[in-house]
């Protein structure tokens, strides 16, 4: 059986989180999210190994991107099923390493691992890219939760 | 008949020496951002680990900051890593060499 999983968000809390997610989408166009050390490879493998990471990685942001289409803007609600789960999934991953290498530079990294931070204390730039992050680890889970097999089956 | 079982003793020799020169290692680094169950969930569906073994490497990674989940011939081992880096996790190619 086909499974789907809905999820009503709250249009006011994420819909301003969504200029993040559209500026860091334009960044990782050519840029990998995590750098890979590839020492091991010739050149010409190298740069092939990369484009082909790019390749993926574009097609992943795509995926969570059009998530928030235009049902988003009337019903609040996005979707997740066995077509986008994985792409998804991973367009969170992309996103929030790419939220900690250029926004949330001030942050520990066990302030991120725990997401243990005094919000009122951050500047509004900095507040905004951490409820991102918060929201990306959020989606991730829910999928995680719900649609592993789905996954893991694909 | 002995003739024969000696060109056996070579060959296995052989091909002994060949598997332990072609060895190479997927190591998986620790990085602050990914999330345990992320984690788990890529290794049983890059590797094909159990819950068991993937959350023990996972483990590895976030205690250790490193851990080998793969050992064996290169081409696989590089399309190991490659698969792992579509995953955004911090993979390596290294020869096995060192001690684990």
């Amino acid at each position: 059986m086909k499974r789907r999983v809905e999820v009503k968000l709250s249009l006011p809390v994420v819909a301003p989180l969504l200029d993040v997610i559209r500026e860091l989408s334009a960044e990782l166009e050519k840029t990998l999210a995590a750098p890979q050390a590839l020492h091991d490879l010739d050149q010409d493998f190298r740069g092939a190994w990369i484009g082909d990471l790019l390749d993926s990685q574009n097609g992943d942001l795509r995926a969570l991107l059009s998530l928030f289409d235009g049902e988003f803007f009337t019903e609040g609600v996005v979707a997740f099923d066995e077509t986008n789960a994985e792409p998804i999934v991973r367009a969170c991953t992309a996103f929030r390493l790419q939220l900690r290498e250029r926004r949330l530079k001030t942050l520990s990294d066990e302030a991120l691992e725990t997401g243990d931070v005094e919000m009122a204390g951050l500047d509004e730039p900095v507040r905004k890219a951490f409820m991102c992050y918060l929201f990306l680890a959020t989606v991730q889970e829910l999928i995680i939760q719900h649609l592993d097999s789905t996954i893991l089956g694909a | 008949m002995p003739e024969s079982r000696s060109h056996t003793r070579t060959d296995t020799r052989a091909s002994t020496e060949l598997q332990i020169e072609d060895a190479w290692r997927v190591v998986v680094l620790n990085d602050p951002v990914n999330l345990m169950s992320y984690v788990v969930m890529v290794f049983k569906k890059v590797l094909g680990f159990d819950e068991t073994k993937a959350r023990k490497h996972m483990l590895e990674v976030h205690e250790l900051g490193r851990s080998v989940v793969w050992t064996g011939l290169r081409e696989t081992a590089e399309a190991h890593v490659f698969t792992l880096q579509q995953w955004h996790l911090t993979a390596v190619l290294e020869p096995d060499e060192a001690p684990r």
